[in-house]
């Protein structure tokens, strides 16, 4: 146990005296927070709408049908009792109640107007201005097709207090997963894979040292390591870009852990795999590109091609990113994402058989 | 004087290439014990065999009385190890690395005085990766002394040394020894094994095919009516060498 800790001490020293390793653990993860969070690419893109068609009537469903054709709008048919929860977490924009006496043909002098209600999410206002006026002109239309007369419709709108979410609120936790997992994945299979082909594992394993010892001193110091990351970009987020992680820093900080763990066995894995250092980058890119991309780092993850999202949502850094997510945006617990942790758990499983399938002391 | 390297008929096998072909030989306690031989002899399988770094397929290897195969961790801590590529984790200083080996033996040493043994002490804030081939090879040799051990093994010590370098390196095998090391070395420079080695163990394709003193091997040859052409030089060129460029030891 001392022996792990000097050890721990010993690697992390050397790790700090690495200026490659410190570029990448530390500056290049601030460069992207600093240019992602400054980018505010929030503003951009679609106005989700959810429906909930309480009449399913041929009118309502002609006017659903014309509102789903619209490129502008993301829509998906939820009830109200769904779908306001939602819009308070600001997952969704707006949306669009069509009542049970809902048409579109005159109604008969003295009988009540259909009235429909849109509930917008004031955190989000020039989305909801668009998609206003959107179904606004779709029920004129709509009117003038069949009557050839102005709508006999009443809109009424409501305001739903969203949490107000920035695109760098919704950014942070993604850089700090990706970081995690860049920094666990490369971090050890370029060190070990150098330690490995020059001959340095081998000389360690000629002394009566323990291969865990070794291995458990090799986790602390990157587990430090990221510990170290994660805090200077909350850090950073807090007090540049005014961001608060509504479930407090210390969730956050076990998540990532977590995540590191499970990073750090695929990177063993890695490191046991790859007999030169020019192989490491290639199969570690294709590891943690997919993941970049699909896992919703820099945007949602719905925005994979939905063919692919049943595994895109399997990912690791999907777990880990929804988690993180969840607790900084949403404010959850831990026990609130047990869900997601349980998804890296089980990966985490998966990165050990493989690490210890791969990382062989006895071929050294 | 007593054994304290004890292998008999160790064999080893690597898929269809006989490795070692059942080897047995003793190394006494206080020797500097030679093992020649050509490339792919089977030299570094016997030394990491010895070293607890590779099982045997058959065979015994006992160093200091204790099983290599049986109980690795237990000889390891016992002897002292220099492998063919001196490699060490990057970002320690010398004075570190050291430090590192020691902790893995578990032991505390005073790592200025191993440096100082290896006359490295001047560079114990250097960063290990900055030293010279031959003063990395003594940096080698320093941290398989933290361990006080009672057999050092090195494999191809001098190999790709520069002649000043060679010749330090062999001031301080020999200085090891005196301090009652028993010292194992492999070595295809004949001339090395001439000048360093008690005995030596002539080793060529799995088998040990000779084992004497340097001097009763040459005397045999000799007996046996081998002669060569004589040529009367009181020097070679590598005596010219070091005549135009001294002795002293170079550092980069």
């Amino acid at each position: 146990m001392r022996q792990a800790a000097l050890l721990t001490v010993m690697y992390f020293r050397a790790y700090l005296r690495d200026r490659t390793a410190i570029f990448f653990s530390l500056v290049v993860p601030l460069m992207l927070l600093l240019i992602f969070g400054s980018l505010n690419l929030g503003a951009f893109g679609q106005v989700t709408l959810a429906i909930d068609d309480q009449a399913n009537n041929a009118a309502s469903q002609q006017f659903v049908a014309t509102l789903r054709k619209i490129d502008t709008l993301s829509t998906k048919t939820q009830s109200t009792d769904d779908a306001l929860p939602r819009l308070k977490r600001t997952e969704l924009d707006m949306l669009l109640v069509i009542p049970t006496d809902f048409a579109i043909a005159p109604t008969r002098a003295g009988a009540r107007v259909p009235t429909l209600t849109i509930y917008g999410n004031d955190a989000r206002p020039q989305q909801v201005s668009v998609g206003e006026s959107i179904v606004n002109e779709v029920i004129t239309r709509l009117s003038f097709a069949v009557n050839q007369s102005a709508p006999v419709l009443n809109v009424q709108k409501q305001d739903v207090q969203g949490v107000r979410l920035r695109y760098v609120d919704f950014l942070v936790p993604g850089i700090l997963g990706v970081n995690v997992m860049q920094l666990a994945v490369f971090s050890v299979a370029f060190a070990l894979v150098a330690d490995k082909r020059r001959g340095v594992l081998r000389r360690l394993m000629a002394t009566p040292l323990r291969p865990s010892t070794f291995l458990v001193s090799q986790v602390f110091t990157r587990l430090i390591m990221a510990t170290l990351q994660v805090l200077i970009m909350i850090g950073v987020a807090v007090l540049l870009f005014d961001v608060h992680p509504l479930g407090g820093i210390l969730p956050l900080l076990l998540v990532c852990l977590l995540g590191s763990v499970l990073f750090l066995t695929i990177g063993f894995a890695l490191a046991g795999w790859a007999e030169t250092e020019n192989q490491v980058p290639a199969i570690a890119q294709l590891i943690t590109l997919p993941q970049f991309f699909f896992s919703g780092v820099f945007f949602s993850k719905e925005a994979a091609p939905a063919l692919i999202r049943p595994i895109t949502n399997l990912l690791p850094l999907t777990f880990l990113n929804d988690a993180l997510r969840e607790i900084s945006v949403q404010g959850a617990t831990l026990w609130d994402v047990r869900g997601s942790l349980l998804g890296l758990v089980v990966w985490t499983g998966i990165g050990l058989v493989l690490a210890i399938r791969f990382f062989r002391f006895d071929r050294f | 004087m007593s054994a304290i390297v004890t292998v008999r008929d160790l064999r080893k096998r690597y898929g269809d290439i006989e490795a070692l072909r059942g080897i047995s030989f003793d190394v006494q306690q206080g020797e500097i014990f030679g093992l020649l031989g050509p490339n792919g002899a089977g030299k570094t399988t016997t030394v990491e065999i010895l070293e607890g770094l590779r099982k045997a397929d058959a065979g015994d290897a006992i160093v200091d009385g204790i099983d290599v195969q049986k109980e690795p961790a237990r000889a390891k801590a016992r002897v002292g190890v220099q492998l063919q590529q001196s490699a060490f984790p990057e970002n320690f200083s010398a004075k570190e690395t050291v430090e590192l080996f020691a902790l893995c033996y578990g032991v505390t040493v005073d790592p200025l005085a191993l440096l100082k043994q290896v006359d490295l002490v001047d560079k114990a804030g250097q960063r290990q990766e900055k030293l010279s081939g031959g003063q990395r090879q003594r940096l080698s040799i320093a941290t398989a002394l933290v361990n006080k051990p009672r057999v050092l093994f090195l494999d191809e010590p001098t190999t790709g040394l520069d002649p000043q370098a060679r010749r330090n390196l062999w001031e301080l095998v020999r200085g090891i020894r005196q301090s009652g090391t028993t010292v194992f070395l492999t070595t295809h420079y004949m001339d090395e094994a001439e000048v360093l080695c008690d005995r030596v163990a002539v080793m060529d394709h799995g088998k040990i095919i000779a084992m004497d003193p340097p001097r009763t091997l040459v005397a045999a040859l000799l007996g046996r009516g081998f002669t060569k052409p004589v040529i009367q030089q009181q020097a070679n060129l590598e005596d010219v060498f070091l005549d135009l460029t001294g002795h002293e030891l170079r550092e980069d």
